[in-house]
C-alpha cells in the first residue's frame, strides 16, 4: 500500500496504541475519517467513550465524518497545518457534531517552534 | 450617543444600515450584513422611480428587528407624499425584509422599484484596518429567481443569495420590480438575503418561515425576562436599568456552533459578537444569580476550545483558555491568529473561579465532574506555563510578536501598565490582579478537588500553594510608602508602583492580608481613585493619569462591580454601597445602559458622566454590572444549600426586593432597605 507509514497512518496507529486519551474524556462518539488519495479512499473509524479509544481501519456509522485529501491530512497529523484554520478555509469536508470535531483537533500536534524555549520556563524553580 | 445607524442582530449575524434601511459601505465603513465576522452585503439601496427615499421614522421594535417608514424624496420637505414605503427587517440566517408600498392617491400609480445589491465579503478585521481583498468575485442570476453574489480565494468560499416573493427582474447588480398600485392600494414583497458559508446546519426553521422565526425569537425574549428574578424598588431608575440589562444581555447572547443551540455572553455589540474568554467569564460571573445557564455554556464552550499544544502564532499552551475566536477570511488564512487566539493570561485562572462559583450557586456537580480534565489542565497551566520567570507568579509576554497582544490582562492598551512617573516596564510583566486570580483559582480548585473530584492530595497541594502565593504576594507587591499593591512587577522583580483600580480585584480574589485591607479600601474610596461616580482605572496624580485615557483614568462600570464585590468580601459594606450608588446614578444618564467606560472627571466638576467614545454598545460586562451590583448591595452569598442575604443599600434606593433568585435552594426572595448615607459630603462640595 502506497500510503503505509505516512503521517496519517502513524497518527491513527499511535492513537490505537494509546487506548486511553484523557484529553478526549468529554467526547463520547464515533468519527469516520475518509482519506482520499486519487481514486483510493482509506477509511478509519475512531470511537471514544469517556477517554477510552478504539481505532479500526474501516468504514461504519459515525457522529462525525471528515473527508479530506490524504496529503492534507498528513499535514494536519504532523502539525504542519492547523485544523481549525484549514476548516475555515474549506480545505476539507466535515459533517456532524461540531463539538466533537473541536475536541478531536486537540490531538493534532502544534508547530513545535517554541518547545525548547517553553520547557526552560516550565522547569524553572521558584525562589521561596 | 447616536451615530444615526440602525443595528439589529441575532447572535453573530447583524445588519447595520442608515436610517432609511440602506447600506452603502466602503471597505472601511462599518455598515452591512455581517455573519461569522464576514460582510455578506455591502450594498443594499432602495429607489422608487430612480429616486432615493427619505426617512420619517425608525422603529427598533426588538434587538432583532426594525421598521423604517419612508417617503420618496430625500429633502427636508417632501414634494410627493402620495406614497409611503415601509421596510420591516429582521435578522435570521442573513435577513428578511418585508417591503410595502402604499398608494395614498385616488389614481393608480406605475412604479419602478429597484434594489441595488452588492458585496465585498470583507473580513471584520479588514473593515477595522482598511486592508485589500485577495480573492475573486462572482455574480450570477440563478434561474431568473436568485441573485447569487460570491467570493473565492483558493478553497475559501462565501456567498450571498438574494430572492423575492413578488415577480422581479434580476441582474448582476440587483433586482427591479415593475409594479402598478391601485388607488388607495398597496403592494408587497418579501425579500430574503441568505448567507452561504460552512458550518453546522442551523436555522432550518428560520429559512423556511421567517415570520415564525420572528415569533420564536419574541417568545424566547419573553421567556428570558420571565425566568430572571424580578426587581421591585422604591427608586424607579433601578427598575429601568435592570430591565435594560436583561434585554441587552438577551441581545448579547451568542450561540457558538459547538454549543448545541445554547448561548453564552458575547463581548459587545456588534463588533465583538464572538467568544472572548475574559469577557464571557466576567459577564457570566456577574449574571450568575440571575441567569446561571450562561455560565454553564461559557464553561462548556471555553473548555472545548482549551489549548492543547504549544503554538507561538496563537500564543497557545496546553491548558490555556482562549482569548478570542474569529471565523473570517484573515483568520482562515492565518493573517490573524484568532483560530482561536490564546493571548490572555487571566482567562485561565478565572475559568476555575467561574466553575467553582457556578457550583456554589447551582449545585450542578455533574458539570464540575464533566469538566474535571479541563479544570485540572487550567490549574496546571498556572504553574507549568504561566510562570515565565520561575518566581511563582503569572507573567505574560507574547510569542506572536506580529499580531499578538502586548498586554494580556484586561487593561490591554499599550500604556495601561506604568510606574508612578509614567515609565512603562519591559516584558514579561506580572500584573497584580493576575496573582489574585491565581490565588482564588487554587483555593476554589482545592474545594472542587476535595468535595467533588475526591482528590485529597491535589486539594492539599493547591491549598499549600495558595497560602505560599498569598504570603509571597503580600511581601513582593506591597508598596510600603503608599500602602497599596503595586500594579505589576517588571522583569527584574521591581514594583511597577502606580496606584490603580486593580487593588479592588485583589480584594475580590481574597489574596489581600486582613491587615492590609483597610488601607486598600481607603484608597479605593479616596479622592485619587474615587471620582464620585466610581473608581478610576488609574489614580489621579500618576504620571500617565488622564481622565479620558482608555485604561489610565476612565471609570469602567465592570471594573467597579468587581471592586464592590471585593469590598464586600472584606466586610466593607458601606464602601461597596457607595460604589454601587455612584455607578447606578451614572446609569440613569445613559437610560440604564452603562457604557464600556466614562471619563474619570470629578463628579462635582461635570455633574454628569462623560461617555468614553467606543464602537460597541451594549458591552457585555457593562450590561452585567447592575446585576452584580444588586448582588453586592443585597449581600447575596450561597452558604451550603442556603442563600445568605445581608443587605447594605444606599438610602437613595429605599426599599428593594429581588424576587425568585434561582439556585440550589430552588427560588428565594431577598429584601433590603437603604440605610447607607452615601456621597452626601462629596455632592455638597
Amino acid at each position: 500500500m502506497v500510503s503505509a507509514g505516512d503521517a496519517t497512518t502513524r497518527f491513527f496507529e499511535e492513537l490505537r496504541e494509546r487506548e486511553h486519551e484523557p484529553r478526549l474524556r468529554g467526547a463520547t462518539g464515533t468519527y469516520r475519517f475518509e482519506l482520499v488519495d486519487g481514486k483510493k479512499i482509506d477509511r478509519w473509524l475512531v470511537t471514544f467513550s469517556r477517554g477510552d479509544v478504539t481505532v479500526v481501519r474501516r468504514g461504519g456509522a459515525a457522529d462525525c465524518v471528515v473527508r479530506a485529501d490524504r496529503a492534507l491530512f498528513n499535514r494536519l497529523a504532523s502539525g504542519e497545518l492547523n485544523g481549525v484554520a484549514a476548516a475555515l478555509r474549506g480545505e476539507f469536508e466535515a459533517e456532524g457534531d461540531w463539538r466533537l470535531l473541536v475536541l478531536f483537533q486537540r490531538l493534532f500536534p502544534g508547530k513545535a517552534t517554541s518547545a525548547a524555549k517553553r520547557s526552560r520556563a516550565g522547569y524553572a524553580r521558584r525562589t521561596k | 450617543m447616536n451615530d444615526g445607524l440602525v443595528k439589529i442582530l441575532d447572535g453573530n449575524t447583524f445588519v447595520v444600515s442608515d436610517a432609511n434601511g440602506d447600506i452603502e459601505a466602503s471597505l472601511t465603513d462599518p455598515t452591512g450584513l455581517f455573519s461569522f465576522d464576514t460582510r455578506f452585503l455591502s450594498r443594499w439601496v432602495l429607489t422608487v422611480n430612480g429616486q432615493r427615499l427619505g426617512s420619517l421614522s425608525v422603529d427598533d421594535l426588538q434587538y432583532y428587528e426594525a421598521r423604517f417608514f419612508l417617503v420618496p424624496g430625500t429633502g427636508t420637505v417632501y414634494i410627493d407624499a402620495k406614497l409611503s414605503v415601509i421596510r420591516r427587517r429582521s435578522v435570521g440566517n442573513g435577513f428578511h425584509e418585508e417591503l410595502t408600498i402604499l398608494n395614498h392617491s385616488e389614481k393608480p400609480v406605475s412604479l419602478t422599484v429597484r434594489i441595488d445589491a452588492g458585496c465585498d465579503f470583507a473580513d471584520l478585521f479588514e473593515v477595522k484596518d482598511a486592508l485589500q481583498k485577495k480573492g475573486t468575485y462572482t455574480a450570477r442570476v440563478q434561474r431568473g429567481k436568485h441573485l447569487v453574489l460570491g467570493y473565492e480565494r483558493e478553497t475559501f468560499r462565501r456567498a450571498t443569495s438574494i430572492s423575492a416573493t413578488a415577480p422581479a427582474r434580476f441582474d448582476k447588480d440587483g433586482l427591479t420590480f415593475k409594479i402598478r398600485i391601485a388607488p388607495q392600494g398597496e403592494w408587497k414583497t418579501d425579500l430574503d438575503v441568505e448567507t452561504v458559508q460552512p458550518g453546522p446546519r442551523r436555522g432550518q426553521e428560520q429559512r423556511r418561515d421567517p415570520r415564525r422565526a420572528n415569533l420564536t425569537m419574541q417568545r424566547n425574549l419573553q421567556r428570558w425576562i420571565e425566568e430572571a428574578p424580578r426587581v421591585e424598588c422604591d427608586w424607579d431608575p433601578l427598575k429601568t436599568t435592570y430591565r435594560r440589562s436583561l434585554v441587552d444581555l438577551a441581545a448579547l447572547r451568542f450561540s457558538p456552533p459547538i454549543a448545541g443551540g445554547r448561548s453564552l455572553p458575547a463581548a459587545g455589540l456588534p463588533w465583538f459578537m464572538t467568544m472572548f474568554g475574559r469577557d464571557s467569564i466576567f459577564t457570566s460571573l456577574q449574571a450568575l444569580p440571575f441567569t446561571p445557564e450562561l455560565a454553564a455554556t461559557t464553561l462548556g464552550a471555553l473548555g472545548n476550545w482549551q489549548g492543547s499544544r504549544l503554538d507561538d502564532f496563537r500564543d497557545e499552551d496546553p491548558g490555556r483558555i482562549l482569548h478570542e475566536m474569529r471565523y473570517g477570511e484573515m483568520t482562515a488564512f492565518e493573517e490573524r491568529p484568532h483560530s482561536p487566539y490564546y493571548g490572555a493570561v487571566d482567562a485561565t485562572p478565572l475559568y476555575v473561579v467561574l466553575l467553582d462559583e457556578y457550583e456554589r450557586w447551582t449545585g450542578d456537580r455533574k458539570l464540575v465532574r464533566d469538566l474535571e480534565h479541563e479544570a485540572r489542565a487550567a490549574l496546571n497551566w498556572i504553574d507549568e506555563y504561566a510562570d515565565l520567570q520561575g518566581t511563582g507568579y503569572i507573567w505574560y509576554r507574547r510569542r506572536n510578536e506580529e499580531t499578538g497582544l502586548e498586554n494580556q490582562c484586561w487593561k490591554d492598551s499599550w500604556d495601561s501598565i506604568s510606574f508612578r512617573d509614567g515609565r512603562l516596564p519591559g516584558f514579561p510583566r506580572a500584573t497584580c490582579e493576575l496573582q489574585g486570580y491565581a490565588y482564588d483559582a487554587k483555593v476554589r480548585g482545592a474545594r472542587l478537588a476535595r468535595e467533588i473530584w475526591k482528590d485529597r492530595e491535589l486539594a492539599d497541594r493547591l491549598e499549600k500553594d495558595a497560602a505560599e502565593l498569598k504570603r509571597r504576594f503580600n511581601r513582593d507587591f506591597w508598596v510600603e510608602d503608599g500602602e497599596y499593591f503595586a500594579l505589576a512587577l517588571d522583569p527584574d522583580g521591581n514594583k511597577v508602583d502606580a496606584l490603580a483600580s486593580n487593588n479592588g480585584h485583589l480584594l475580590w480574589s481574597g489574596i489581600v492580608d486582613r491587615s492590609k485591607a483597610k488601607a486598600v479600601a481607603q484608597h479605593l474610596l479616596g479622592p485619587r481613585l474615587f471620582s464620585g461616580w466610581g473608581v478610576r482605572t488609574l489614580a489621579e496624580g500618576e504620571g500617565r493619569y488622564n481622565p479620558i485615557g482608555y485604561h489610565v483614568g476612565t471609570v469602567w462600570p465592570f471594573d467597579n462591580s468587581f471592586v464592590a464585590w471585593g469590598l464586600r468580601r472584606y466586610g466593607f459594606k458601606d464602601e461597596a454601597a457607595e460604589i454601587a450608588a455612584g455607578i447606578l446614578d451614572a446609569a440613569v444618564f445613559f437610560d440604564g445602559r452603562l457604557p464600556e467606560a466614562f471619563g474619570g472627571y470629578e463628579r462635582s466638576q461635570t455633574k454628569y458622566p462623560v461617555q468614553y467614545p467606543t464602537a460597541c454598545s451594549p458591552q457585555a460586562w457593562s450590561t452585567g454590572t447592575p446585576l452584580l451590583l444588586l448582588r453586592t448591595m443585597l449581600g447575596l452569598e450561597p452558604m451550603g444549600d442556603h442563600l445568605v442575604v445581608d443587605p447594605s443599600l444606599p438610602t437613595s434606593i429605599g426599599h428593594l426586593e429581588l424576587l425568585d433568585i434561582p439556585g440550589r435552594w430552588g427560588r428565594i426572595d431577598a429584601f433590603g432597605r437603604g440605610r447607607v448615607e452615601v456621597g452626601s459630603s462629596r455632592r455638597r462640595r
